[in-house]
Formats: C-alpha cells, structure tokens, sequence
C-alpha cells in the first residue's frame, strides 16, 4: 500500500515525532510505502504534496490537535487516531488500515 | 507666612523615607513648616515624621507648605529647592521600594500535594524558603497595664513616668540595632526610634497627660489609636501596615512605664512550655521586637495570620532568610500547636502532619535549594570570569558601611563605588575629619584585601546641602554639581581627602574616584587636592597610604569621548551609566513620558562605551562601570563584549550576575557587540539581545551535569522535580518549579510513558533559557501512569523556551525523539556506564542523519 500520515501532538516537541518515526518503521516491516508529515515545534515537515496524496491508498492523521491544511485530504479515506496509540500500537493501527481497505 | 503649593510627586505617597528628608530639609531653619494635604484635608508639623507619614499624603495630593517664622525666606528658598529637586527623587535607588510586589498566589500544585498526605492550609507568600518543624504559638500579649481612668492628681509624676519610658525603650532600642548585621532589619527598628522621638507623637501624649488629666499608659494607647487610626483609614496599603508599627511601640512604651523589668523572655527560649528542638512559629501577627527575639538556631519558619506582604514582620523574615506565610484566621486557626507543620514561603501555604511521600518531595526541593547554594558560594570562591576565563571583576556599590556585610555575603569582590553622601546629607554642618575618618576607616577594614573605591562627595545644585550655601540654579543637572563645585569648597574636600588617606594609610593604598569629570582641569584641581592633603598629613606626621591612585568617574559624553587625553591624569576609570545615558540622549531619567529614550540599549550610547574601552585599553587604564545597566544579568553579554574590567551593582544583584557571567563565551559576547553597535534602534538591540540569551550562549542541548544514574527517586513527582532542579542549578532554567509546572499539566493531556520502559516528560516555558535535555535512571523501576507494575527504567525530560520556534535545538529534540522509538537506542541508554555515555549517545544521535 501507498500510505500517507500526518502526526501533531499538543506540545509539538517530542510525541509528534515519535510517532512520525514508529509509523515509518512499522510500514517499512510491513512492507508499505509511507510518506510521514510532522506538524510539530518545527512547523509543517516533509510536507505532502498534492501528488502524494492523490496516489496514495489510505491517509493516517495521527494527532491528538487539529491538522494543518486537512482540506487537502479532502475525499480520501483517513484512519484518525491519538498519538499515543500510533506509538503503543502501530500494528493495531495498519490491522485497522486494511481492513478499511478492502471493499 | 508664605505658601508653597504642590501636587505630591512620589508613587508610593509620603512614607517614612520621604517624610524624614522633609523634616530634615526643614531642621536648619528658625521657622514652623505646616503640611497641608487638601485632598485628605490634614495638616501636619513638618517636624514630625508621624504627623507627615498620618497626613495619608498619596502620589499627586495637592499640598501645600506653609512656612513662616524668623528664617521664613531662607526657608522657602530651601524648600523649594528640595520640592523640586530632592523630594522626586527620595525613592529612587531606595533598597526595596515598599509596594513590592506579592507574589500571586500559588493556584496550581503539584499532585504529590493531593497524595502526599497531610492537611493543607492555604494563604500567601511573605518570605521564601520551605522549613519543617514542630509548631509552637507565640507572641505575647502586652496589655498595658491598666490604672484607674478616673483623672490623675499628679500630671507632673505621670509626665515624668512617660519620659523615663521613652528613655528606656530609646536605650533599649538602641541595643537591638547595635548587635544587627542586616541593613533592612536595622532600617526598621531605627524607623521605630523615630517614632519615639517624634515631637508629634511626644506633644500629643504630654497634652493628655497635662490637658486631659490622663494617665500615662492611656494616653499613650490614645495617642498610638489616633495615629494609627488615621493610618489605617490611609488608601494606601504600605501606610496601613504601617499602624502596626506604632501599636509596637505604645506596647513597649507601656511595658516600660511599669518599671525597669527585665525584658520577657525570648518566646522561642526557655519558657517551660515551650519544647526543646526546631519549630515553626505561629502568631496572628509578631512585631519586629518579638520577631528579633525569636531564638533564629531553633526557628524553621513563621506561619503568621493575615498580615501583608510589606509588614515589617515579613520584610524582615526575608531580609533573614525565614520561610513565612500568611494564613487567613480560620486557617491559621487549624495549626494545632505541637504538630509536626511546613512551611512553604513559596507556595503560600503550610501542610499540617505532612505524609512521608510530601516530606521526601520537600526535603528534594531543600536539597536542590542547597546544592544551587553551594554552586554559588563555589562560584564565588573563584575569580569571577566568563566560561572561557575572560576575567571581570564584580563588585558592589555601597552607600553606607552598613551595606558591606551585604557586599561580601553576596559575592562581590570588591567596592566599584563607595558612596560617601551619607554623611552629608541631613545635617547643618559637614561632618569633621574624626566622624570621615571613622566611617571611611570602617569600610577599609571591613574591605580587608579586596579593591574599594571611595567617591569624593557628589553633591550640588541638584541635591543642595544647607552649609554649602550653593546659589540655586535654573537647571541643576547642567549646573554647579560634584567635581565643579570643589574649587569654591577646597576645604571640605581636602578634609574628605584627609579623612580617606588616614583611613587607608594602614591597607597601604586609597583609590579615590572623582564625579562629574568633563575637562581634564577639573582632574588636576582634584590631584592638586589630593597631593595638598597630603603635604598637612606629612606636616602632622600622619600616615598616609603608599599608593594613591586617583580616578574619574566618566558621566559626561565629554569625557567618554575624552579618555585618551584624561589618562594621563587619571589612574582609572568607572563609568557611571545613569548619568552619562541621561546626558547622552538628553533626557531626565525621572521623566516617565520620555522614558523610552532612556535606555541604555541604544546603539549611540553603546558606540560611546565601546569607545571609551577602546580608548582606555589603549591608555593601559582599568576601566569599571557602576551604574544601574551593571547589574542588569540581561544586558551582561554586552557589557562582557565591551570588556569592562569590573562591574559595579547593588550587593543583591551580584550572584545572579556571577552566575550569568559563568555561562557566558567573551568571543561570542564581542561579536554580538559587533552586531549590536550596528543596530538601527535600542528595539533591535534589544531583539539581538533576547536571542541570544536565549540561545543560552552556545552550550548544547545536554551535558553530563544534566545526567543522574541511579537516583533515589521513587515516583514521577519526585523525578521531576528532580530533573527540573538540575536544570535550575545547570542555569538553564530560571524557576525549576514553573518549569515543573509546565510538565505536569502536559502530563495532565497524557502520560508521557510509552510502555517502553521510558517517559519522556516535556514542557514549554518563559523561564527555560535554552532547550535542554536531563535524564535520570532510578534506582529501581518506577510506576509513572495506571495501575501495571512499576517498568519505568528511565526518564527523559525535555525543556524547550516558549518563544522556541523553528530553532536547531529543537531540531535536535525531534531526532532524539525518533531514535527513543528504537530498541537498541533505548537498550544502549539504560546500559550506559556513567553520565558521559549518556551524553554521548544522545549527541551521537543528534548528529546522525535521521
């Protein structure tokens, strides 16, 4: 799967980026391709282009605060969720991305 | 009679300070000055303080001087003068200006205060500082004793009772000061002679006495209610808590009215309720006597009842280091006495029969407090020097010998400016050599080795002395003052020249600071004194010092820009910043609507001090500075840039200026000069400024200092506290507590554990000075959130500034974030040997890619 994700977290200093990095390692095991915008201490990071989002297959907002920008995601399917669970739980989370997959 | 009407200039109304200098202002004259305050409709004898500080007088009053008498004219003149010069100024450099401002309440606690154990009372903040001890009631109760009310027969034996009190208590009163180091405490209890000696307050009681047919004890309770009722009625907090005073003293003076009793004893002393060890005392409230008796060895803290911020008992309690709180009656009511109590004098509260968790916290917190002690009596050992050992003195400017205990406590390492008006001002007639050379003979021993710069008397039109006879002037500040007036007084100052050579001749060296230098003749003038003063000495076969050096003091731009020329005359040099920024931006520092030209950020009066160091490094001169900007920790980097030999600031100000300094890099400070001299405005100056310091001058996110392994700390409370602490004593946080606050109501969103093993508590905040990383390994595992088993093996807490946006630093924290999300990462840092692994894991991670 093409996966893109957004993480934000109420501080932005430490959990936006955890997550960001859990997500990434996760889909690298899983075998998916994963684009991971950080909107943390250090504003908007590795932002996502609007050709990243339309190839991709599922969008992740993983954010416990509004996401930037969320127009752009406009149409596409997204699998919200807290930071926290991104970091505890990132296999639940691409368990619950397939499923919301298939048709 | 003649009439001189004016609003009253001074923010904090006519107190005690500024109603003795117009007593004083009023005393050489042969004329009856009467205060008429026609907002609160009083009047008062201008020559008792009392009757002054009860005319209720408040910031911009209409009042008039009624001055009449045989010196009537001679007085108006004078009085004017002092109207218009000296009053605005009475508070200016004033040691705490009385409306300090009370910390606000402390509305958020940690929540070890929820599980901790123990009864919480919550009040206010008087003095700072937590101590742990049994509670013990004290206080006594100084009823006057009680006679007959029915009319007296013998006016003339009461009349003499009252005056025989008054001269114990003044004698007593006397021995209370004599013994006291603390120049506050002192002010206080000489504040209380005044009040006995006042003539307001005296003529009052003896008009009872002799009019009213009253006895002596009543009318001097009558006396203090009238008094102290009008102060009460004042709409002026500081004047109110001022009442309290008086009713001290009318209790004294009622205690000694019944006879030479020796005083009671100390209520923390030998009474046979009292128990023995440390205790916390409580009273509703303590009067500076009772407070100065209390055993200090035993006392932990004070809980007083609803008393204020600037009551003497509080200004005391932190001019001496006791931890104290105010209590509203109810609450003070739930101490018993003999509990086991806290006092917390920063959080405004006290807990009663404190639980083991809260006691553990507390005793943290004191030991942090300790540690940052030691670090500062350590710091204070050395030299005091920037990181990379670019030397600068720190001193401390002294206006009366009572402040070098102040001086030496505090750190300074010398006296950048003695100040010798003290013993000028207020009087009829200059002091003689003897009073100088005791006083002067003072400081020099008190000075022992240490460098000590005494000012030749700086006095003029702008504060007129009444012997002086000075013409007065249409504008003093450009007139006939300091150094300018020698020529006609050449007397006064070789007697003060006389006095200083004496008082050092046994040190072995005077250096003696000239002000308000502008041409190089005014310099000679003074070494003509100087070498004049000598030659009587030798003829008396008096000893004089083997060096003398004398130095300017630079105020003017005209000897700022002059000081390649002044060297040749001048053995060194001190800037004195108030006036030379008042001359270089042409404005009176006292005007409030001008106050934005007034700042000593601007790149004008920069390039004039830079100047002037070029100058005088070129000349071979030392080079200090005593004025205000000296002591400003915020401004240190450019100063430090500039490379002044010796910084000169109020005694309170120099350990945070020793620390500052500590922490800064001379290279780094000089190329922020370089960048600040070629500002547009003092705003970018001050935006160059701000970044820097918050950069906290080049030091990286984490240091060894910043690591703890195995520590004792068993919940997330205490490692918190303990990791914010470290921050604290490492200077990168201002206040560990608002930075603990900060992380706890993170903590609040969610837990920062990650069941990994790790929690990764953070917080923003104003007092975090540079982002910063501390970890701490605990002894054994601890639970941090839930109910699961205690598996928190390390704790990583993160303290980021909250203007921080977009900075390396915080690039720095996001890496190391994403490595903590990789087990071997994690492995490697709860397996570190020692903190420098720690470091250099985290740095080695900083620096990789990702």
């Amino acid at each position: 799967m093409k996966i893109v994700a957004v993480t934000a977290c109420p501080t932005g200093i430490a959990h936006t980026y955890m997550a960001a990095e859990q997500l990434e390692k996760t889909a690298r095991r899983l075998g998916h391709a994963i684009r991971v915008e950080t909107q943390g201490s250090m504003g908007i990071e590795d932002r996502l282009e609007a050709a990243d989002i339309r190839d991709a297959d599922a969008v992740i907002f993983a954010a416990d605060i509004a996401v930037q920008d969320g127009e752009r995601f406009a149409g596409k399917r997204i699998v919200e969720t807290s930071v926290q669970e991104a970091i505890k739980h990132p296999e639940a989370l691409f368990a619950r991305l397939a499923n919301k997959g298939r048709p | 009679m003649t009439g001189i009407d004016f609003a009253f200039p001074l923010a904090n109304g006519l107190h005690a300070r500024p109603a003795s200098l117009l007593r004083d202002a009023c005393r050489p004259f042969k004329a009856t000055v009467l205060l008429r305050n026609q907002r609160s409709r009083r009047s008062a004898d201008a020559a008792s303080v009392l009757e002054l500080v009860a005319s209720a007088t408040l910031h911009n009053d209409p009042c008039r001087l009624e001055i009449a008498g045989p010196q009537e004219r001679e007085a108006v003149d004078a009085l004017r003068a002092f109207l218009e010069h000296d009053l605005p100024r009475a508070d200016d450099g004033a040691p705490p200006a009385p409306p300090v401002a009370a910390p606000e309440r402390a509305s958020w606690l940690p929540p070890v205060f929820l599980s901790g154990g123990g009864t919480l009372r919550r009040g206010r903040a008087l003095a700072a500082g937590s101590g742990r001890a049994r509670a013990a009631r004290v206080g006594r109760s100084r009823l006057l004793p009680e006679r007959p009310v029915a009319g007296i027969r013998d006016a003339k034996k009461e009349l003499e009772l009252f005056r025989r009190a008054c001269r114990r208590l003044e004698a007593e009163l006397r021995d209370e000061i004599a013994p006291l180091r603390d120049a506050i405490a002192a002010g206080i209890l000489k504040a209380h002679l005044e009040i006995v000696r006042d003539p307001g307050f005296r003529e009052m009681i003896a008009a009872l006495i002799a009019d009213k047919k009253r006895p002596a004890g009543r009318a001097i309770r009558e006396a203090a209610a009238h008094f102290a009722g009008i102060l009460r009625r004042a709409p002026s907090a500081y004047l109110q808590e001022r009442a309290g005073d008086i009713e001290d003293i009318a209790a004294r003076l009622g205690e000694k009215l019944a006879g030479p009793a020796p005083r009671q004893a100390p209520p923390l002393g030998r009474g046979p309720r009292v128990p023995r060890g440390p205790l916390v005392a409580v009273a509703a409230s303590l009067s500076p006597s009772a407070l100065l008796a209390l055993d200090r060895r035993r006392l932990r803290g004070l809980i007083l009842g609803p008393v204020g911020f600037t009551s003497h008992a509080a200004i005391l309690a932190r001019s001496l280091a006791i931890p104290a709180v105010s209590l509203p009656p109810a609450e003070l009511a739930g101490i018993p006495d003999g509990a086991e109590v806290i006092v917390d004098g920063r959080r405004g509260l006290a807990v009663v029969s404190p639980g083991a968790e809260l006691k553990r916290y507390y005793r943290l917190e004191q030991q942090a407090a300790e540690m940052r002690r030691q670090r500062l009596a350590c710091l204070n050992r050395r030299p005091a020097a920037t990181h990379d050992k670019v030397r600068v003195e720190i001193a401390a400017n002294i206006a009366a010998p009572a402040e070098l205990d102040s001086a030496w406590r505090n750190g300074a390492e010398g006296v950048g400016l003695f100040r010798s008006e003290f013993l000028f001002l207020g009087r009829e007639a200059p002091p003689g050599e003897e009073e100088q050379h005791a006083a002067y003979s003072l400081a020099a021993r008190s000075a022992g080795e240490r460098r000590i710069i005494f000012r030749t008397l700086d006095i003029g039109g702008d504060k007129p002395l009444p012997f002086l006879g000075l013409p007065r002037e249409e504008n003093p500040f450009l007139g006939c003052r300091a150094v300018r007036f020698y020529s006609g007084h050449a007397d006064l100052i070789r007697c003060q020249l006389r006095a200083l050579l004496r008082a050092t001749a046994r040190s072995g060296c005077l250096r003696v600071m000239v002000p308000m230098v502008t041409v190089v003749e005014e310099v000679r003038l003074a070494r003509r004194l100087l070498s004049e003063a000598v030659s009587e000495l030798r003829a008396r076969k008096a000893a004089v010092p083997g060096r003398i050096e004398l130095g300017i003091m630079v105020e003017t731009p005209a000897a700022a820009l002059a000081i390649d020329s002044l060297a040749r005359e001048a053995a060194f040099f001190s800037v004195g910043s108030n006036d030379l920024l008042q001359y270089t931006m042409a404005v009176d520092r006292g005007n409030a609507a001008l106050a934005g030209l007034y700042d000593p950020l601007h790149p004008a009066f920069l390039r004039l001090l830079q100047q002037a160091a070029t100058q005088a490094r070129q000349a071979k001169r030392w080079l200090g500075i005593c004025g205000e900007m000296a002591g400003d920790s915020e401004l240190l980097p450019l100063l430090a840039g500039i490379g002044f030999d010796e910084l000169s600031m109020v005694p309170a100000l120099v350990p945070a200026v020793r620390e500052r300094l500590a922490q800064l890099d001379g290279s780094e400070c000089r190329a922020l000069l370089r960048r600040a001299l070629k500002a547009e405005d003092a705003a970018a100056t001050r935006a160059l400024l701000r970044k820097f310091n918050g950069r906290g001058g080049g030091a990286g996110v984490v240091a060894a200092e910043l690591v703890r392994l195995g520590s004792n700390s068993r919940t997330p409370s205490e490692a918190i506290k303990e990791l914010c602490s470290l921050l604290e004593l490492e200077g990168r946080v201002g206040d560990a507590a608002l930075l603990e606050e900060a992380v706890w109501k993170r903590e609040e969103t969610y837990a920062t554990d990650l069941g990994l093993g790790f929690a990764l508590p953070h917080g923003k905040s104003d007092t975090v000075r540079s982002a910063s990383v501390a970890f701490l390994r605990p002894a054994r595992p601890m639970r941090w959130s839930g109910k699961g088993p205690p598996g928190v093996r390390g704790v990583l807490l993160i303290a980021v500034p909250a203007a921080a946006r977009g900075e390396e630093h915080l690039r720095l924290i996001a890496r190391l974030s994403r490595q903590l999300m990789h087990e071997d990462f994690r492995a490697a840092l709860l397996a570190a040997g020692d903190a420098a692994v720690v470091v250099s894991l985290i740095n080695g991670c900083l620096r990789s890619n990702k």
